[in-house]
């Protein structure tokens, strides 16, 4: 929600700024550019959801293994997260793209993009996932041990679901902030490029001026506007009751 | 048949809980004191003494919920290991109720009944959900199967978590302080279900402070303070004639409305 907000007033401002300015309308933008709009908010959403996919996948996986009773697997995922949470993205992708080559690493530009776009999100994740942890009474936790479950299945079935249950709302912005940050493949060469990248696109082939952002920056207002309601609906349904 | 019974025999003379010379600290609190107690199968055992004085520790340790300094724990003649996979099984093998029922809270009541039989002991899930029909039954809890636990009263939400253990088969369930957290109408529906338990035969260590219940149920008092087993008892000699000057202050002190 707050992104939206954020975006909503982005919106307005250059609104404001340019309306009457703009070189090309909408309408024609549209019509002119119709299909690479589409093209490009298939690419974020693509980008969007693989990205947020791995980085709760890794994100789970960092979060038992900051949990482990091994100290050398708890230490790993504690340095993980702590330089994933802190590394600015455009700097990790700078990192990823000009500097793996000289260890000859070369990677595509789609998977430059995609790697750095889930790593940071994963360190969030676990972070999440680790306060989602800290609402679980420890007492649960003795119940299930005297119950003879192992390490793993107490992490399945007691610690896991109520974690990811109590971080629902943060999951989402989650996803939302994961979706924001798609908008870095718009500084490498993509085909076909991202919301973002279109408008670049748009600039050099025609005059599309602040209206060409705006039709991106609606679909991303709207998008993050879906995702946080579906978000609020799932974490009413899922909420532990206690 | 002959050889049969007297392996039996045999069996039934090894305790379904022993404590040899337990000692455990935390840091420089000396909370356990060569603590030694054996616990036979079909035994009732219950622990009093002053808060404090290391009941709920002594508890947590038979099935290593606490770390111990010294000692060794046998549960049905295995040594209990610190850790790994012969640890869970034999933390499987005795049931634990506690205080606050500590259920799971994200998952219903059969759910809480069914969750480790189908885990832990692999059992398939519609013979597990029978089961736990049963059992929910038995404690009188059958009608809240599909709620959670915050939709539950205490004294439910307690004969859930006995019922849980007994899911396990467990080889005794240990009790720690079971209906402390109650609000007093609903102590005895939880007292009658552990009465009714040890008149069938289960094997129960008990910490609590309803002395007429310790009364009826105990086939052996055992009271501690300061870390320490002071006295182990018939609870007939015991609340009439308690052999230790600490005891007799501690029975003294709660009062004729306890006695
Ligand atoms: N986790 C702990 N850390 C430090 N001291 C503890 C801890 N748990 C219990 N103690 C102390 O150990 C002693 C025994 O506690 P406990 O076994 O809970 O007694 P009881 O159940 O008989 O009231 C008390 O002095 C208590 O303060
Ligand atoms: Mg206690």
């Amino acid at each position: 929600m707050k992104y939206a907000c954020l975006l909503g007033r982005t919106i307005r401002e250059a609104f404001v700024k340019e309306y009457g300015t703009c070189s090309m309308s909408i309408y024609a933008l549209l019509t002119q550019f119709g299909d690479r709009y589409l093209s490009a908010l298939f690419t974020t959403y693509k980008l969007t959801a693989a990205a947020f996919a791995l980085a709760v996948v890794i994100g789970v996986a960092v979060t038992v293994m900051r949990i482990a009773p091994v100290k050398p697997l708890r230490m790993a995922a504690e340095f993980y997260v702590q330089v994933f949470r802190n590394i600015p993205g455009a700097a990790l992708l700078i990192f990823l793209v000009y500097a793996l080559p000289y260890l000859d690493i070369v990677l595509s530009y789609y998977v430059c993009v995609l790697t750095a776009i889930t790593l940071i999100p994963s360190a969030f994740c676990s972070e999440y996932l680790m306060a989602g942890m800290n609402t679980i009474d420890p007492g649960q936790i003795e119940a299930a041990r005297s119950l003879g479950m192992t390490f793993a299945q107490l992490v399945r079935n007691v610690v896991l679901p109520q974690a990811v249950r109590s971080s629902v709302l943060q999951m989402t912005n989650l996803l939302v902030a994961t979706m924001l940050t798609t908008a870095l493949a718009s500084q490498v060469p993509l085909n076909p490029t991202d919301l973002t990248g279109i408008v670049s696109y748009i600039n050099t082939h025609a005059v599309g001026g602040v209206t060409a952002f705006l039709i991106s920056a609606v679909l991303y207002c709207v998008t993050a506007v879906v995702i946080g309601q579906v978000g609020s609906l799932i974490d009413r349904k899922v909420r532990v009751l206690r | 048949m002959a050889q049969e019974q007297k392996r039996a025999d045999a069996a039934r003379q090894v305790p379904v809980i022993e404590l040899r010379h337990i000692d455990k600290y935390f840091g420089s609190l000396h909370v356990l004191k060569d603590v030694n107690l054996s616990v036979q199968r079909g035994e009732v055992v219950v622990i009093i003494g002053p808060s404090g004085s290391g009941k709920s520790t002594l508890c947590r340790t038979i099935n290593r919920l606490e770390t111990i300094d010294a000692g060794e724990i046998i549960i049905d003649g295995a040594v209990m290991p610190e850790e790994g996979k012969m640890l869970a099984k034999l933390r499987s093998e005795i049931g634990m109720v506690f205080q606050s029922f500590n259920l799971f809270e994200h998952k219903s009541i059969l759910d809480n009944v069914t969750i480790a039989p189908r885990d832990v002991l692999r059992v398939p899930r519609k013979e597990a959900q029978e089961e736990a029909m049963r059992l929910l039954e038995r404690v009188g809890v059958a009608d809240q199967a599909h709620k959670v636990p915050a939709q539950l009263s205490g004294g439910q939400k307690q004969r859930v978590a006995i019922a849980r253990s007994l899911a396990m088969h467990p080889k005794a369930i240990l009790f720690d302080e079971p209906t402390s957290a109650l609000d007093p109408e609903m102590i005895g529906e939880v007292l009658d279900v552990m009465t009714e338990l040890a008149g069938e035969g289960m094997t129960m260590v008990i910490v609590t402070h309803e002395m007429n219940f310790a009364r009826r149920v105990a086939d052996r008092v055992i009271f501690m303070d300061g870390g320490s087993i002071l006295e182990e008892n018939t609870p007939q000699e015991f609340f009439s004639a308690p052999r230790s000057q600490r005891a007799r202050d501690f029975l003294n002190s709660l009062g004729d409305r306890e006695r």
